[in-house]
């Protein structure tokens, strides 16, 4: 006899996940340093984090990519160590280092067994204090990333896209240069620039420390205080971002055909407003709704019935400033650009004339609140959650009332975020074709 | 700036990290099930792993077990594919099925409310797949459209050649996701043979744990896959090929629209069961990572490329080491001699004490810490099960890494990762060709337009 097939399709509350909150110290030094401590035994292990609240948009005026670069250069030593000192630090003992720039900030980590926590503060502390930098490490790091962009940007098939996005889309803030820069700009920069954007960026007042797992939240402190607290604040005012890209008016379409295109596609980018709106959440929504799993508005349509995509994703792109909501298509071979293109804007038009039920609500709810638990497993999950919280939006406290903004969320808002923000005038094309 | 201080704290003892000790039992059909409880996170996860993957499919059926794999989710006599999807979705889970040379493994996760119904869909999608004549085409259109992205990417490429250099027409030569002519021949009939022949529960083992007790977990699998019966046809042999000898040559496929070139040398190497493993795994790590003697020469001191590593693949039968980088088309004939030579240095000097000890932290560092999910718990598990490895091994892999001396590290590259290198350059051979040939006089330059990954020999 065969088992008993399942018959009602299954579903939960995601009320019913019990997400547990993030509990956590939040200290500022006197210097003006954050630091958030995230006590978890669970393993062994400890995550930091270190970010600095300068990214892409803050690269000097002919210098875009300068951010990353210098973020390179943090891994070449300071006057108390050797290049590579991060390295010896962490994989030598198990663990692993690196770092990512994004548009906002730039984000140093390391895993390391819990025994070492405090050699890592100690290394933070010392290539934020004093960073050494000399010609000939500065031109290789520079070659360094230009063979990353040749990588990521001319070597990957649709490398370029992300670029030609942000290009299109932002006219006046600097969001438009993107992170990677370019290599005639990256050939421009100078040893001295460097300096100055140590000195610029490179305070404790434009830090965020976060640490979680396996460490006692008063040591802890002690050791951030003994190996943080002297480094000087600056009196100079941090340059932020002012420029307010004006409202677009009238749709953008760019064409772009290269050799190694193996299938058409198109970006759509929408402009949208900064992560700590009040539309954030419902436009987190609208992405999983759209483009979150197979059954997706996006893959149930473009993909599974009109077979006219490889793949369709949404991601809303929030960022500290306005960002972007994204919309791509891959077609499927053999299919044009153009009735790709038709049925992605179908979907767009159904979700901005009618509100989903509340089943699917309940789907994509349950959605968001198990990938908060899955991404909370690791400590390096959990910190960079509260790194993005604090940079992006202000308060490491809204991790714990995320979810809750998430259930909140109705059909009606997510109805009226798509109508507000999907509109074509709202937004940038890329189109990336074969040549 | 000032600040700071001069000397870096030393670090303390270190804290035990504790596994979670993996129980096993096999039901009255032949189910073997092993089972682990880890309760301090709200998730569970359940792998099935079927004794069968790609090496079992003929050559000029490259495909059918990636295929098979792909359509159990697409349907089953009780719910379509839209409907699985929809639940799947709505239970906040993950329902994932692939298949490797070796095994095919159907894996579900989900929070600890959620789970118990993801595991009756898993039951559903590895029983009753209903292999719709609309959804078998559906799928197969959709593999030959990837295969396209695939082939665009120089490195994803260059693997795919790798294999068939290395291995020819024996079981891992062809290519897992098939080839355009191999998927577009499959049928519904040859899906459901395969799916009947080695989808049983006599040859199939069931990870499972997470946040349950194990006496849960057996009453679980018992209640849900209990009734799943064996078909009267005997297992049978798995599949055996007598693999090539290691041969010194190159391949090069000109793609002149590549951004890049995608270096890749390597050779058939050991299997997992091999006493081996352990020397192997260190030696790959000597070589591989950032501070990994590759990536040192490749890239700190020669910014060859932004990034070089080696990789071992130790399979049922004898897999492979593999080094891979992407470099300038001009460039691609000087990296392809650092490489080899960087490779023929382990085996000729044996790594320091000092290397020795960093490079078995960055082991064993990585081991934990691919542990420290439930999902990465389970996946180790049948890691063992699928290369019959007693699971007590899990418990002992770092001390097993600990034990790896220098001269077991040096010997072992000797025999296994030397001599008798291949190598596969993909990208634009104008710039390279030349260069390499002078170099090494066993050259084969193939147009990617007559490039045939469904030939044992790649066509041209």
């Amino acid at each position: 006899m065969n088992a008993k097939p399942v018959t009602a399709l299954p579903t939960i509350s995601a009320s019913a996940i019990g997400v547990a909150p993030v509990r956590y110290a939040d200290h500022t030094l006197p210097n003006g340093l954050r630091a958030v401590l995230v006590p978890d035994r669970r393993v062994p292990s400890v995550a930091i984090n270190i970010a600095y609240r300068v990214g892409g948009k803050d690269d000097p005026p002919g210098r875009s990519g300068f951010a990353h670069l210098f973020e390179h250069l943090m891994f070449k030593g300071t006057s108390r160590t050797a290049p590579e000192t991060m390295d010896r630090l962490t994989e030598d003992v198990g663990g692993f280092n690196n770092a990512f720039t994004s548009e906002d900030i730039t984000n140093y980590y390391e895993v390391v067994p819990s025994n070492h926590l405090e050699r890592l503060l100690w290394a933070e502390a010392d290539r934020l204090a004093s960073l050494t930098v000399n010609e000939e490490n500065f031109a290789t790091e520079r070659d360094v990333v230009i063979g990353e962009y040749d990588q990521r940007v001319l070597a990957e098939p649709y490398g370029m896209l992300d670029e030609l996005v942000n290009r299109e889309a932002y006219r006046v803030h600097p969001y438009g240069r993107g992170v990677i820069g370019s290599p005639a700009e990256l050939n421009a920069a100078s040893l001295d620039d460097v300096v100055a954007f140590h000195a610029t960026y490179y305070r404790p007042d434009n830090a965020v420390l976060v640490v979680a797992g396996d460490l006692d939240a008063d040591e802890t402190l002690a050791m951030i205080e003994r190996w943080f607290g002297p480094i000087p604040t600056p009196s100079t005012p941090i340059p932020r971002v002012r420029a307010v890209e004006p409202p677009q008016t009238a749709e953008r379409t760019y064409e772009y055909r290269a050799a190694n295109v193996p299938l058409p596609a198109a970006e759509e980018a929408y402009h949208i407003p900064a992560a700590s709106h009040p539309d954030a959440a419902a436009l987190d929504v609208l992405e999983t709704l759209l483009g979150s799993g197979r059954s997706s508005r996006f893959y149930t349509s473009l993909v599974y019935d009109k077979q006219v995509a490889t793949n369709a994703y949404a991601a809303a792109d929030l960022r500290e400033q306005p960002g972007l909501f994204g919309v791509r298509v891959t077609c499927a071979r053999g299919v044009a650009l153009a009735d790709a293109r038709a049925a992605l804007e179908q979907e767009l038009e159904r979700v901005r004339t009618a509100p989903p039920d509340e089943l699917e609500l309940a789907r994509v709810r349950t959605q968001i609140a198990s990938s908060v638990v899955r991404s909370r497993q690791t400590h390096s999950g959990v910190a960079l959650e509260l790194v993005r919280a604090i940079t992006e939006r202000g308060d490491p406290e809204l991790v714990n009332g995320d979810l809750a903004r998430y259930l909140a969320v109705t059909g009606d808002d997510v109805m009226r975020v798509a109508r507000t923000y999907l509109r074509p005038e709202n937004r940038s094309v890329v189109e990336y074709l074969p040549a | 700036m000032n600040g700071g201080a001069s000397t870096i704290p030393v670090a303390g003892p270190p804290h035990d990290a504790t596994l979670p000790a993996p129980v096993e039992r096999v039901l009255d059909n032949g189910l073997r099930v092993v089972a682990f409880s880890l309760r301090n996170l709200p998730l569970v996860a359940a792998q099935l792993v079927v004794g069968c993957g790609g090496a079992a499919e003929r050559e000029d059926e490259a495909g059918l077990a990636a295929l098979v794999a792909a359509l159990l989710t697409q349907g089953t006599t009780t719910h379509s594919a839209t409907e699985i999807a929809a639940a799947s979705d709505a239970l906040g889970a993950r329902l994932i099925a692939a298949s490797g040379y070796d095994a095919s493994i159907v894996s579900a996760s989900a929070t600890t409310p959620a789970f118990a119904q993801v595991f009756a869909l898993l039951e559903d999608v590895v029983r009753r797949p209903a292999f719709a004549p609309r959804e078998v085409d559906r799928v197969q259109t959709k593999s030959i459209s990837d295969l396209a992205l695939t082939y665009a990417n120089p490195s994803a490429l260059a693997r795919q050649v790798a294999h068939r250099v290395a291995y020819g027409g024996a079981p891992y030569g062809h290519p897992l996701a098939g080839t355009a002519t191999t998927l577009a021949a499959l049928t519904r009939d040859r899906v459901a043979w395969f799916h009947e022949r080695f989808y049983r529960p006599d040859d199939a083992t069931l990870v499972i744990g997470g946040d349950l007790e194990v006496d849960e977990a057996f009453a679980l699998a018992e209640r849900v896959l209990g009734t799943w019966r064996a078909p009267s046809t005997p297992i049978g042999e798995r599949p055996h090929g007598e693999i090539p000898p290691p041969r010194a040559h190159v391949a090069i496929v000109d793609k002149p629209d590549a951004g890049r070139t995608a270096l890749i040398t390597g050779r058939v190497t050991i299997e997992r069961r091999s006493p081996d493993y352990y020397p192997a795994t260190v030696a790959t790590a000597v070589l591989s990572g950032y501070s990994g003697r590759l990536n040192q020469e490749i890239r700190v001191k020669r910014g060859l490329s932004y990034g070089a590593g080696v990789s071992l693949a130790a399979r049922r039968q004898r897999g492979t080491f593999f080094s891979s980088t992407l470099v300038d088309h001009t460039r691609a004939a000087e990296a392809t001699e650092v490489t080899l030579a960087t490779i023929r240095s382990l085996a000729e000097t044996p790594a320091t004490d000092e290397d020795l000890v960093t490079r078995k932290a960055t082991v064993t560092g990585g081991f934990f810490r691919s542990i420290e999910t439930i999902d990465g718990i389970a996946g180790a598990l049948a890691e063992h099960v699928l290369y019959d490895v007693p699971l007590a091994e899990l418990n002992s892999y770092a001390h097993r890494v600990q034990d790896v001396d220098a001269e077991s590290v040096r010997a072992f590259a000797a025999r296994g990762l030397v001599p008798d290198n291949f190598v596969v350059l993909v990208g634009d051979a104008s710039k390279f060709a030349d260069d390499v040939t002078r170099a090494h006089g066993d050259v084969r330059v193939i147009p990617y337009d007559r490039l045939d990954l469904g030939s044992p020999t790649l066509g041209g």
